[in-house]
């Protein structure tokens, strides 16, 4: 009995012993030529940060896996408007996503290197600390810093191999004492994706829109409303007290404040298909695998809406004018459209006072925030 | 003016390093890891084949420690304690309730397909056959909201071993916690602002909604987004069944909730050609007064 207990140790012993042999090196021809291995200096114990939120919103999602710090944030405000994230360091997150223009482009749909059309819309970034859904138009990236990793590699965006920006970065003068600073590592090996990702992601989970003149007027009291702002706001937009049988936008469905967007999924009527098959544009349902979710895309936060046109996942229409027509006229009766989207009709002033209402939610603050600032 | 929130959410609580639970779970998840370390204390792989019986005796000793120690010490629960679970089930017209891919027949004639039922379960209570009562849980969304939902949503409880006569539970959001608003709350939390009017009509106890092919056209084109709640409208329900949990052959306990039965009776059926009767939400409940009653009053326990 003993004998043959001792047999199976040593068996064992010898099998956990043989795997330790380093693994043959990779042949790869194509592979970028690695860069030497440095030793890291300096401080390496990032100090935590507090996030402020305004005392009207939710509780943030705080990431138990990426925790905030400063030099975190800093690092990823960085990476996030550094090219060297891009193909030959040639664009930025940034260019996509612009400060004075609340984190959107301007664009219907968002360009890439070279000039390449993307096929969506880049979105707005604010208060993504309030998302508890998917990131992306259609829920793609589970958490926000997987977020970050796609666009890096989409040829229709910034195009690179993420290991040539790992090089770029381990090579940097400046980059790899950041990473240090963050996340406490000690050689440029360990620069790695996931930590490149995660700084951006504590950074974007900093910027938070919710100085506005709706925030000012109804939740601080410095402000007041208009009258057509008023009027747009509480006979037009918001749900609360709705007659029986009135002909109401009811924007607030999905756009309650104060955030302003459900976060969630759903088909808004734009496309007029025959069958759930046929959206060019599959969006929430390719990831979710149902073919009854195709069509559908988060509803995105109405706040600066002013300043992020063109609007849609695929920036269709180019002015609220267009939108509110889109939704008075009811969708398509397509059987995945949501259904609150009822169609109604509304005077031009009706329509005047509506848009003079969204535009109460432009934060003029975010847009100069330092913090957020391109920090080169 | 502002809420302060440390960059990390706070934990359930900190574990003592090798005492608590950390040190198994650390042993476990690197079993590998850990043989080697204590076949080879000097680091090198290599060398261990070297080591003398002594040592392979001390390995033979400790190998199944490693085992017990993989334990999980979350499954320990009081001996009088049985893990239990609700299902909380939705029908239409007794079957399975499908999300958007149900076509169901409507008594006025027309089909509809279901897009979302949801309601609120607040203080959901064990009635015990002593008298004594046993709170299960404060607050709970059922959400059948998705394609991809199942018609079936399961909460666990730690239950006292015993007999009972029933549950019982508020349908909607209590009181307490309908006069707190959604930024007391995290933003995932389920009283969040999506389910929350306004500060006059409070949260949403349940929703029903629905595309309705009226004509039988085959275009489910008239959207129904039925919004039902307020503190007047808050019910108590009780539900009777004799269960005894002990842990061997538990009744399952299932809380059925049935769509139709929400939206008609036998007697009565509401109109959803009405288009003044097509949409139902804040402050404007008097127009589903019925399909509340009649959803408060369709509950039923299914001990299967």
């Amino acid at each position: 009995m003993v004998l043959r207990l001792l047999t199976i140790t040593a068996l064992f012993v010898l099998f956990t012993a043989a795997s330790c042999d380093p693994d043959p090196p990779v042949v790869c021809p194509a592979c970028p030529v690695d860069v030497p291995d440095l030793p890291i200096t300096g401080p390496a114990t990032p100090t935590a940060f507090t996030l402020e939120v305004p005392d009207f919103m939710p509780r943030p999602i705080l990431d138990e896996t990426n925790p905030l710090t400063e030099e975190g944030i800093e690092l990823g405000r960085r990476l996030f408007y550094d090219k060297i994230m891009g193909r030959d360091s040639a664009i930025a997150c940034a260019d996509c996503h612009r400060q004075e223009l609340a984190f959107t482009d301007g664009r219907a749909l968002a360009i890439g290197v070279d000039g390449r059309e993307g096929t969506r819309s880049a979105m707005s970034i604010v208060n993504l600390a309030f998302n508890p859904n998917g990131f992306n138009w259609d829920g793609a990236a589970p958490q926000l810093w997987e977020q970050a990793i796609h666009p890096v590699e989409n040829m229709l965006e910034m195009d690179e191999d993420w290991e040539r920006v790992l090089q770029r970065l381990r090579r940097s003068r400046d980059y790899p004492r950041r990473f240090r600073a963050a996340f406490g590592i000690g050689r440029t090996s360990e620069i790695s994706r996931e930590l490149a990702v995660k700084a951006i992601a504590q950074f974007e989970r900093t910027i938070i829109s919710g100085d506005s003149h709706f925030d000012r007027v109804v939740y601080r009291n410095t402000e007041f409303f208009t009258e057509e702002e008023q009027f747009g706001a509480d006979s037009l937009f918001f749900i609360e007290n709705v007659p029986v049988g009135a002909n109401h936008p009811g924007c607030g469905h999905c756009h309650n404040k104060p955030s302003f967007g459900d976060n969630k999924f759903k088909n808004n009527g734009l496309d007029d298909v025959a069958n759930l098959d046929d959206f060019m544009d599959k969006g929430f349902g390719a990831v979710s695998g149902s073919r009854l979710d195709n069509g559908k895309f988060r509803t995105p936060t109405l706040r600066n809406i002013a300043l992020t046109a063109p609007y849609m996942h695929d920036g269709r229409f180019a002015t609220l004018e267009e939108v509110l027509e889109h939704y008075a006229s009811g969708g398509h009766g397509v059987e995945n459209e949501d259904p609150n989207i009822t169609g109604f009709t509304m005077t031009a002033a009706e329509k005047e006072a509506l848009i003079a209402f969204l535009h109460t939610l432009t934060d003029e603050s975010l847009l100069t925030d330092e913090r957020y600032a391109n920090p080169f | 003016m502002f809420n302060s929130y440390p960059g990390v959410p706070p934990r359930g609580g900190w574990q003592i390093p090798l005492l608590g639970r950390c040190c198994w779970s650390v042993t476990c998840s690197s079993g590998a890891l850990s043989l080697l370390i204590i076949l080879n204390p000097l680091g090198t792989c290599g060398r261990a084949q070297s080591y003398t019986m002594k040592f392979l005796s001390l390995f033979a000793l400790l190998f199944p420690l490693l085992f017990v120690a993989c334990l999980d010490d979350d499954d320990v629960v009081s001996p009088d304690t049985v893990a239990t679970s609700i299902d909380f089930v939705a029908t239409y017209a007794g079957t399975d309730l499908a999300i958007q891919s149900g076509t169901y027949a409507y008594p006025t004639g027309a089909q509809l397909k279901t897009t979302l039922f949801q309601y609120y379960v607040s203080d959901l209570t064990l009635l015990a056959a002593d008298g004594s009562t046993v709170p299960l849980s404060e607050l709970e969304l059922i959400r059948y909201g998705s394609a991809t939902d199942a018609a079936t949503v399961t909460r666990t409880y730690n239950v006292p071993a015993g007999d009972y006569v029933g549950l019982r539970f508020g349908l909607g959001v209590k009181p307490a916690l309908n006069a707190l608003d959604p930024n007391n709350f995290a933003a995932d939390y389920i009283l969040n602002e999506n389910e929350f009017w306004g500060p006059g009509t409070r949260y949403v106890f349940a929703k029903i909604e629905a595309n309705a092919d009226l004509e039988n056209d085959g275009t489910f084109d008239t959207g129904l987004s039925y919004h039902l709640g307020s503190d007047a409208l808050y019910a108590t329900i009780s539900l009777t069944g004799n269960i005894t949990i002990d842990g061997e052959n538990d009744p399952r306990l299932t809380i059925v909730a049935d769509v139709l039965k929400a939206l008609a009776s036998e007697t009565e059926t509401f109109d959803i050609s009405d288009v003044n009767q097509q949409r139902v939400h804040g402050g404007n409940q008097a127009i589903g007064q019925a399909i509340w009653e009649r959803l408060v009053g369709q509950f039923k326990l299914d001990l299967r």
